[in-house]
């Protein structure tokens, strides 16, 4: 393994943080290896996300615009990341540990017949051997897993573990061509966009979490909206609010749900059972605000206020809209 | 029709899981061992397929799995679930996700299906690599995250969901299809179910029934578990009664103010 290609997940060209993330940490890799860092750009709206990527320590941004990226499920974007890593040569992919990263990733292991990590939250390279920190069973282990394959490597990166670093100039962009002709089974007959515009919730650097002890689904619109939006984060839920319906299941953290890792959580009347606490208990500072002093979330938070939601949140954000006002 | 799902057995998800510090070893006392939920929903799936299609369609459980758990899947069999294929080897022990999918691949072309159901993750090694890796080495139309499903003559039409949104995507049988949460909570299994599940059939596949070209287990796995550890430790914080919003509002400013989060 020498180059790093990363594979720049984004829709019709608005893309995801992760993919910078990733672009960032790529150059670092490949120079500890002493090869290149690659980005691999598909389908439409990929010229406009390459521009972007300019921006990044990268050697080559591998680009094809070909429509079956959208008119195909992910059979495609398998093929054209082979081909890349082919033309690389013994590399690592990294790919976005996001709902279709994972569907590519698997499948990228066996074209490649390459050793995978997933999950990862640090790449460090070790006397020619590539060793990747990843958190196994919900969090509770620590694990450092090095790559044996001399030849290719494939992890899924965990959103928010690299920092975005722009740098570097000189990028070059080459069309990479399209792999000889294979039949598309799954073919995508609609493709219908859900709350377009809000952050991915694992990308967000602040992530404000609601639970039972919100009592239905007004409080997330009324309350925890708000406060994201002046803390410039997402709102997030436990599974006691996904089961109950007041949000959608997209929204779910912890086991069954999503893990996030933002810089700040704040939990709202969660209680903080393990089967949430699984999801966010990597996150940076965590702020629970609860009527009960005795929640188990209080014993992995680092400030738990006991009081009212309803009258705690609405201040807060004032409090905080006040002081980015006086800001700017 | 045919339908397979795989299930993996995993230490219980909603038990707080520690190392032994002495060993280092994942402490297992009290831990019992659950069908991961992930395959749960995978398996529900496939009994609501079964029952809308009906005649003789069949739903066989496929899991990889030490001997001495295999009877933890007669709770998926009381589900519903019509038989379980086992590949139980020791040699199996230590295999990474490289190595695991090549194995189960190996025995799942011992079966025949028409649809072959996969949970999306697995809640213990978390790669969801699985399903795609599956779907290369069998040569399988890759259908993953569906929340609904319909079987048109030898093709499928599946609703999945996106992380934006949703597709509609149909292709050929037979295929590989992973389940999102959303297609339905897993079914309790009845009485009846409980007492059916004891005489419904588990067969074993060892290793030597497939003679692989690569080896698997530990020495077979193209990545090597250097050190685990447990996470730092994450103390008690805080604790600040709040009497009314305001205050309760500003210890948190405060504390924010103090980390430079705000």
């Amino acid at each position: 393994m020498k180059d790093v290609i990363v594979y720049a997940e984004h829709r019709r060209g608005e893309t995801r943080k992760v993919t910078f993330e990733l672009a960032s940490e790529a150059g670092k890799i490949a120079a500890a290896l002493g090869g290149k860092a690659h980005a691999v750009v598909l389908g439409p709206g990929s010229a406009q996300l390459a521009e972007q990527l300019k921006n990044y320590p990268l050697d080559t941004i591998f680009l094809n615009e070909d429509a079956d990226i959208e008119a195909f499920l992910l059979d495609p974007i398998v093929d054209y990341l082979e081909a890349a890593a082919r033309i690389a040569g013994p590399s690592l992919v990294l790919i976005p540990n996001t709902l279709s990263g994972r569907d590519v990733a698997g499948r990228l292991m066996v074209r490649l017949d390459a050793g995978m990590v997933a999950d990862v939250v640090e790449v460090k390279p070790d006397l020619g051997a590539v060793v990747c920190v990843s958190p196994k069973l919900g969090g509770a282990l620590i694990t450092q897993c090095a790559l044996r394959t001399a030849d290719y490597g494939v992890v899924t990166v965990r959103p928010n573990a690299f920092a975005v670093q722009t740098a570097g100039a000189g990028v070059h962009v080459e069309q990479l061509a399209k792999p000889a002709s294979r039949s598309y089974p799954a073919a995508i007959d609609r493709d219908v966009e859900e709350g377009a515009g809000e952050l991915a919730l694992e990308e967000a650097p602040v992530v404000v979490a609601g639970g039972r002890g919100l009592g239905g689904p007004e409080p997330f619109e009324t309350l925890l909206k708000p406060l994201a939006r002046a803390l410039g984060g997402a709102v997030g839920a436990s599974r006691a609010a996904a089961d109950a319906g007041w949000v959608p299941y997209n929204l779910q953290i912890g086991q069954t749900g999503k893990t996030v890792t933002p810089t700040l959580y704040i939990a709202v009347g969660i209680s903080g059972a393990i089967q949430h606490k699984v999801g966010m208990r990597a996150s940076g500072t965590i702020v629970a605000i609860n009527k009960d002093a005795a929640s188990p979330i209080g014993e992995f938070s680092d400030l738990l206020v006991v009081g009212d939601a309803f009258r705690i949140v609405p201040e807060l954000t004032k409090l905080i809209e006040t002081a980015k006002g006086n800001l700017s | 029709m045919k339908i397979v799902v795989t299930i993996k057995l995993v230490p219980n998800p909603n038990a707080e899981k520690r190392i032994d510090p002495q060993t280092k070893r994942l402490v297992r006392t009290g831990v019992e061992t659950v069908l991961n939920p992930y395959d749960e929903y995978a398996l529900e799936a496939a009994l609501q397929l079964k029952e809308r299609a009906g005649g003789d369609t069949t739903v066989t459980i496929f899991s990889m799995v030490p001997d001495s758990l295999k009877e933890g899947l007669r709770r998926a069999l009381a589900m519903g679930a019509d038989d379980a294929v086992v590949l139980s080897d020791e040699a199996l022990e230590g295999s990474d996700v490289s190595a695991t999918a090549f194995a189960m691949a190996a025995a799942l072309r011992t079966l025949t299906f028409d649809l072959l159901v996969v949970g999306g993750l697995t809640d213990d090694s978390s790669t969801g690599a699985v399903p795609g890796a599956l779907a290369e080495h069998l040569g399988l139309p890759c259908i993953t995250n569906a929340r609904k499903v319909d079987i048109k003559g030898d093709g499928i039409e599946v609703e999945r969901e996106t992380d934006s949104g949703y597709q509609t995507v149909h292709g050929p049988l037979p295929a590989l299809l992973t389940t999102a949460l959303t297609f339905g909570e897993p079914r309790y299994a009845s009485l009846k179910g409980i007492m059916g599940a004891k005489k419904k059939s588990i067969a074993s596949i060892s290793l030597q029934d497939l003679a692989l070209d690569r080896p698997v287990g530990a020495s077979g796995s193209k990545t090597e578990l250097r050190s685990f550890a447990p996470p730092p430790v994450r103390g008690k914080g805080q604790v600040v009664e709040a009497n009314d919003g305001l205050s309760g509002a500003q210890a948190i400013f405060d504390f924010l103010a103090s980390k430079r989060l705000v």
